[in-house]
């Protein structure tokens, strides 16, 4: 069934478009991952023009971490605190980042910026997080257990010098407000030209930079995670008019059939095996778009609208 | 029955007044965009008088160009830098038609020579376009200009000999222009030519509509005229959408 999408200007069989959004959801509740580095390459490669799968991906994303972020809620697992200072520094990338995806946008360098990026990060955190996982996973039939580190070890000496120390009572931390800051407004320009939450960034970011307990990081990454990519939805609609509401509805919709799916594959698994093919899933986007890069495209000419204007 | 009804009202008005010798008219004048579009066919019908072909004796060749909204229009082209192959050149066509088709009753070859379609800049290899250089507007580098418009056919906006014209016979003729979903809305010209002996005897054209409509034109013009709230009034779908989501997954 056809339905045609007015501000993406292009018309997309409804079923698809629900069954990409399931399909997404299903490895998002499997690995409890956001999954927008997953959505906005399969919706480029189904035809949609990389600069509305960005921005309405953002859109979709807000959406699906608003259940999540309620669920750690009820939990108390969020840090409210950390999570405003993140939302902040979260607030200045997202804009930087919008107005370069829209500086490029105009010179046609959009979807070269939004490959690179995607090659960059999922290739090293990809790299990194298989690497980690078959670690834990050989360790474990050695029957190694490795030491936990105590939480001052975790923090490098230059984390304690900087300026501006804040309490943030519910991560048991002191430390200084430009490190969240900073960390948040690099995830916001990624959420901004890569259409991800950044969760896959923000994460480890929280464990080992910032050494915050396990048991607020998720929660308190979906509370900033809403916030950042509700503001990057309003730059995008602004500067280039490029989020569908209607396209980030359906796939709304399917990703959350597929994630209440996916959710009771992912109790099945251990989580280093978890880990690992995640790693390997993120990998493995990050090659595709990596050969469609270097590859000799078969048709070297592209058809764009007029820019600078 | 309508169909019927209206050939016969043409031919009523054809033979009624000398003075036109073509006349057409289209099953449908305003193209509607709603969210079950999928693109539409555009049928057209049209009759010659007897003024400058005798329809029941002369053999005469039709040829029907549809023209969409100009748009300024840039195709850019990919060099390896590096490792990574980037958009390198481009070029601009300040006014390319965002949909052109060109539906003949034989293959354009055995109607006219290539020269007099030159003459009328009809068809991919004679449409007048200029490209936006340095020294202002001028003609296009062919690579480009090939390349326009092999993507736009490839997307369906660009066609030639691909709709067919039918003789119906006693003058008559008809044919079917395929307008793809992705086709740009603003408004189109659909031109008739008449060839004889491999030159125009009569022309004609008449205007077309293509618009969203309804829901779809209430999206469009929010988006675009009001982005700051539109982009609000997305987030709090997705807030409103996500929230639902929560509470439905917890039962």
């Amino acid at each position: 069934m056809p339905l045609y999408l007015p501000i993406a200007e292009l018309s997309m069989n409804i079923f698809l478009v629900i069954g990409m959004g399931a399909v997404v959801g299903f490895l998002s509740g499997m690995f409890g991952v956001g999954g927008g580095f997953l959505m906005t390459p399969l919706l480029i490669f189904s035809g949609v023009p990389p600069a509305v799968a960005v921005a309405t991906e953002s859109n979709e994303i807000t959406a699906a971490s608003v259940s999540g972020a309620l669920a750690h809620w009820r939990r108390q697992g969020v840090d409210v605190k950390m999570g405003f200072v993140l939302i902040a520094g979260g607030a200045v990338g997202s804009f930087i980042g919008a107005q370069v995806f829209t500086y490029l946008r105009s010179l046609g360098q959009v979807d070269l910026m939004i490959s690179l990026a995607y090659v960059l990060f999922l290739g090293s955190v990809g790299g990194l997080m298989f690497w980690e996982s078959v670690r834990a996973i050989l360790r474990q039939r050695k029957g190694i257990v490795p030491k936990p580190k105590s939480r001052e070890d975790r923090h490098k000496a230059w984390i304690h010098a900087l300026p501006f120390k804040m309490r943030f009572r519910k991560s048991r931390l002191y430390i200084s407000a430009l490190l969240p800051l900073g960390i948040g407004m690099f995830v916001g320009v990624l959420a901004a030209i890569m259409g991800v939450g950044g969760g896959f960034v923000m994460v480890p970011a929280m464990i080992y930079l910032l050494g915050m307990p396990t048991n607020v990081v998720v929660g308190t990454s979906l509370f900033q995670i809403i916030f950042v990519t509700a503001l990057t939805t309003i730059f995008h609609s602004v500067n280039t008019q490029t989020v569908d509401i209607f396209l980030a509805v359906l796939l709304l919709f399917g990703a959350v059939i597929g994630a209440q799916m996916g959710a009771r594959m992912g109790l099945r698994l251990k989580a280093e095996q978890l880990r690992a093919l995640l790693a390997l899933l993120v990998l493995l986007v990050c090659f595709k778009m990596g050969v469609d890069l270097v590859v000799e495209p078969t048709e070297l000419f592209s058809v764009g609208e007029g820019g600078g204007h | 029955m309508r169909v019927q009804l209206f050939i016969a009202g043409l031919f009523a008005f054809i033979f009624g007044s000398s003075a036109f010798a073509l006349v057409t008219d289209l099953s449908n004048k305003r193209i509607e965009i709603r969210y079950s579009f999928d693109g539409a066919d555009l049928i057209l019908f049209g009759a010659v008088g007897s003024s400058a072909v005798d329809p029941t004796s002369d053999e005469f060749d039709v040829v029907i160009v549809v023209r969409g909204p100009e748009a300024e229009t840039v195709i850019r082209q990919k060099q390896k830098v590096g490792p990574i192959w980037i958009n390198a050149n481009s070029l601009s066509f300040p006014s390319a038609p965002g949909y052109y088709a060109v539906a003949a009753s034989r293959p354009l070859a055995d109607i006219a020579s290539a020269a007099a379609f030159e003459s009328y800049g009809i068809g991919f290899d004679y449409l007048p376009l200029l490209a936006r250089t340095e020294r202002g507007l001028a003609a296009p580098d062919p690579e480009f200009r090939a390349a326009l418009f092999r993507l736009q056919a490839s997307q369906d906006l660009y066609r030639q000999e691909r709709d067919q014209v039918t003789h119906v016979g006693e003058g008559l003729f008809k044919t079917d222009i395929r307008l793809p979903a992705n086709v740009p809305v603003g408004e189109f010209i659909v031109e008739t030519f008449i060839f004889r002996e491999g030159s125009i005897v009569a022309r004609n054209r008449i205007p077309l509509a293509v618009d969203k409509e309804g829901f779809e034109r209430a999206a469009y013009d929010f988006a675009h005229n009001y982005p700051f709230w539109y982009g609000i009034t997305a987030v709090f779908v997705a807030l409103s959408a996500g929230w639902l989501a929560g509470v439905l997954g917890k039962k």
